[in-house]
């Protein structure tokens, strides 16, 4: 085990390399942050002193050699538009960003396989039905379109929510309520399948015929068979949600990684687009190692 | 028993919610971005000005734009010239600082001289530019600036120059000082910034006591947040959801036009331009997909604005004689069947792309080759400046925002032969540019007003479209009405409480 995990570090390290190199010089070549960063009516000097004062003068890859320098020396650089270290900016977000996975995903984890497995139990009951509907509509409404049907029903019509922002537990329902709708779906089918199939296996049928009741079925027999799937799933959807839920994060005003990695795209800030990418990065590489281990525990072939 | 613990939920989330209104005089306004820096001397930039300018830090001298009283003083009492190059300003006695220590000259000269810093890019110092400005002091409460060339404007200008302590380091800072009736008093980055009153401020005391502003990108969750009372003022929301009574309209300053480079055949052909002119039925936007009061521009600033003309009239739509204008040109020689490129940016303002796809749709019926395309801020910015994209002839689909009452601060850049986003190369104009922008008083009203008409109806420079409006949602609990500045600058100082 310790064996495939230490292959794992060095191939997310490789990824990682790959991706800084990739977006340093992608990103520089979609345009220049003076043009953005100053007024349309600036000077070419004063463009010029913003080149200087920034590096930007400098060809690209003394530029890249520079940051990869102080990269080691774990400096990310400044940010462009807030005169601040861009690793600080970008971990301020990124810790609204994982509350906000590691709750949705919590929830849906637990919503989804406990229906899931209900409905799998009872295939083409009307159960089973309902889950299925609901969890198609979960699975292809867009979200921009969830969260303010939400804010006009449950703040504006009921007053019950705030309608966005932070500061109380009130804030968080209506985002995490948006976030959750389509993995929920998602997942839902998935361990709905994946049951389906375990429970028509010999050994449920060994089981049943030895007279274990329904529950202990479903939750000792099937269900740790069922999940290998299933966590794969659940792994992509949490890595899309830790790369930001931009939408949920613009319509709510939430200060999460998304909208800024968005924000800082458009206005070409460079040190924060890299740092974000590799913060993102290193926490997808510790969810998948996490993976990786749930598999091991789960089905022992894997653990070779 | 389930629907016992979900009224108390309802209920507690009201509670929850309670404190936007229980502050004691103070407001809330969601902004539609939050600014990256609380920079006094970036304050010309708008997001950042809304919040620091008039709040945080003042300026020697401020523009009136609530009434016409033009000029007033601020922490200048007077001024006056003293010789034909240099300005004297005479301070206010009596000012502090939010930190406690005293204005005096040596501030102004330091506030200046820092915004000017090669070490860092203050956005102030763009407006001095080209001019060699020396600030003495003359005594604690007087400074002299001296100008090369002589600067008419020079006290229009310093409604621009915030004013720091001279303690203030070089670089950007994080905790502005200022002499303004507000302090700084918390950033929550992503999340909110709040002002609160201060003591000792000279001036008459404001009745809001404290400012919590927080910024929300979708305009009808601003909307949404003052219909809820959850925020009091939402300065931007969008013209769609400004249907109740809590909404107004205000013009915003911002001009839509198209810049046409007239350096390609066929747009350096100028009955191609007057065709481009009349073949967009600018009053079929006007409630349709722009607001209710939007109004026809036949300058790029708007009425205003000192020397604006009246005598220019928008060029009535006229579908026929815009083909007939391309068929004589098309007669002596003028490519005009060439693809001519739309650019716009998308989510310029509300109803960018329908306008711009409109205008493509109009320009093609009159026998126009039109292809549009709309691109993000970074690529627009590419064939907005200088040097121009010289593959084929392109129109730029663009707004330009001059609240500042003189067209100094468009003319030059626009339509000077120099100017980076100038389509024209014209002597003349360059002319009176050059001339305005040195002469005074009603000298220089004429002069602007000769080359508003001029680029209007001689050289038809551009495609000029509307002078566009802004809807604001304002809560019953406040007594605020925005004005043209509104965009650049919102001063605390100026909302009641009802």
């Amino acid at each position: 085990m310790n064996g495939m995990l230490g292959k794992r570090a060095i191939s997310s390290l490789v990824s990682l390399l790959a991706l800084i190199v990739l977006v340093f010089f992608l990103s520089r070549l979609t345009g220049d942050p003076a043009a953005l960063y100053l007024p349309v009516d600036a000077s070419e000097a004063m463009r010029e002193n913003f080149r200087e004062i920034h590096g930007l003068n400098d060809p690209v890859i003394v530029q890249f050699g520079r940051y990869l320098g102080d990269l080691v020396q774990l400096d990310f650089g400044e940010s462009l538009r807030k005169a601040r270290p861009a690793i600080d900016v970008v971990l301020e977000a990124f810790v609204w960003t994982l509350w906000l996975a590691l709750i949705t995903m919590t929830l849906v984890t637990v919503a989804a396989i406990i229906v899931g497995s209900v409905a799998a139990f009872h295939v083409g009951r009307p159960f089973d039905r309902f889950a299925s509907v609901l969890s198609l509509i979960g699975a292809s409404a867009p979200d921009f379109w969830i969260a303010i049907i939400g804010i006009v029903v449950f703040s504006v019509s009921f007053g019950w929510l705030p309608t966005s922002g932070t500061g109380t537990i009130w804030h968080w329902i209506l985002p995490i309520s948006v976030l959750f709708v389509r993995p929920f779906g998602l997942i839902l089918q998935v361990v709905r399948g994946s049951m389906i199939t375990a429970l028509g296996s010999p050994y449920v049928k060994t089981a049943r015929a030895k007279g274990v009741k329904n529950r202990p079925v479903i939750f000792v027999h099937t269900l740790r068979n069922a999940m290998l799937p299933v966590i794969t799933v659940i792994g992509d959807q949490a890595a899309a949600l830790l790369n930001g839920a931009v939408v949920v994060e613009t319509i709510f005003g939430f200060p999460g990684v998304g909208k800024l990695m968005i924000d800082s795209i458009l206005q070409r800030d460079f040190n924060v687009i890299l740092a974000a990418i590799m913060v993102t990065a290193v926490a997808i590489f510790i969810m998948n190692i996490l993976i990786d281990i749930a598999y091991a525990l789960l089905d022992p072939r894997i653990r070779t | 028993m389930k629907r016992t613990i979900f009224m108390a939920g309802a209920m507690l989330a009201t509670t929850a919610l309670s404190p936007a209104f229980a502050q004691d005089a103070g407001v809330t306004i969601v902004l539609g971005e939050e600014p990256d820096l609380v920079e006094p001397c970036m304050a010309t930039r708008s997001n950042i000005g809304r919040i620091v300018l008039g709040n945080i830090s003042e300026t020697l001298t401020e523009l009136d734009v609530r009434g016409d009283e033009g000029l007033k003083p601020r922490l200048a009492e007077s001024w006056e010239m003293v010789g034909d190059d240099t300005w004297r300003f005479h301070l206010r006695e009596g000012v502090t600082f939010s930190d406690g220590s005293a204005f005096d000259a040596e501030d102004v000269k330091h506030s200046f001289e820092r915004a000017q810093s090669d070490q860092i890019t203050c956005e102030i110092s763009r407006y001095y530019e080209g001019i060699e400005i020396t600030p003495e002091v003359v005594d604690e409460h007087t400074i002299d600036f001296t100008t090369d060339p002589a600067q008419p404007i020079l006290p229009l200008l310093m409604t621009l120059l915030t004013i720091v302590p001279s303690e203030t380091p070089i670089e950007f800072t994080r905790e502005p000082v200022g002499t303004g009736p507000y302090v700084l008093s918390d950033w929550a980055p992503g999340q909110s910034i709040t002002l609160e009153r201060r003591d000792d401020y000279w001036g008459e005391a404001p009745e809001v006591a404290s400012a919590n502003y927080v910024f929300r990108a979708d305009p009808s969750v601003r909307a949404a947040m003052i219909a809820t009372g959850e925020a009091d003022i939402a300065p931007s929301i969008s013209a769609i959801d400004a249907t109740t009574e809590m909404d107004m309209s205000y013009p915003n300053s911002e001009t839509t036009y198209l810049r046409i480079d007239q350096s390609m055949a066929p747009l350096d052909d100028v009955r191609v331009r007057e065709a481009l002119n009349i073949a967009i039925d600018r009053e079929a936007f006007v409630g349709t997909i722009l607001a209710e009061g939007t109004e026809l521009a036949t300058a790029l600033n708007v009425p205003t604005t000192l020397g604006w003309n009246p005598d220019t009239k928008a060029r009535p739509y006229d579908p026929e004689r815009a083909a007939a204008l391309l068929e004589e040109a098309k007669a002596d020689g003028v490519p005009v069947d060439t693809e001519i490129l739309l650019v716009g940016r998308t989510g310029n303002f509300p109803g960018a792309t329908e306008t711009f796809e409109a205008i493509q749709s109009m320009l093609s019926d009159v026998g126009f080759n039109i292809r549009l395309q709309m691109v993000e801020v970074a690529e627009h910015e590419q064939y907005y400046s200088k040097p121009y994209v010289d593959t084929q002839p392109v129109l730029v689909g663009a707004q330009h925002d001059n609240s500042r009452g003189d067209p100094v601060f468009s003319m030059y850049f626009k339509y000077h032969s120099d100017g980076r986003q100038s389509g024209i190369s014209d002597a003349h104009a360059d002319e009176l540019i050059e001339k305005a922008t040195a002469a005074t008083g009603e000298e220089r009203e004429a002069l602007w007003s000769e080359l508003f008409g001029y680029l209007h109806d001689e050289v038809i420079a551009d495609v000029l479209l509307f002078h566009m409006v802004g809807h604001a949602r304002v809560g019953d609990s406040v007594d605020f009405t925005p004005t043209i500045a509104t965009n650049s600058q919102l001063q605390l100082a100026e909302i009641g409480l009802n």
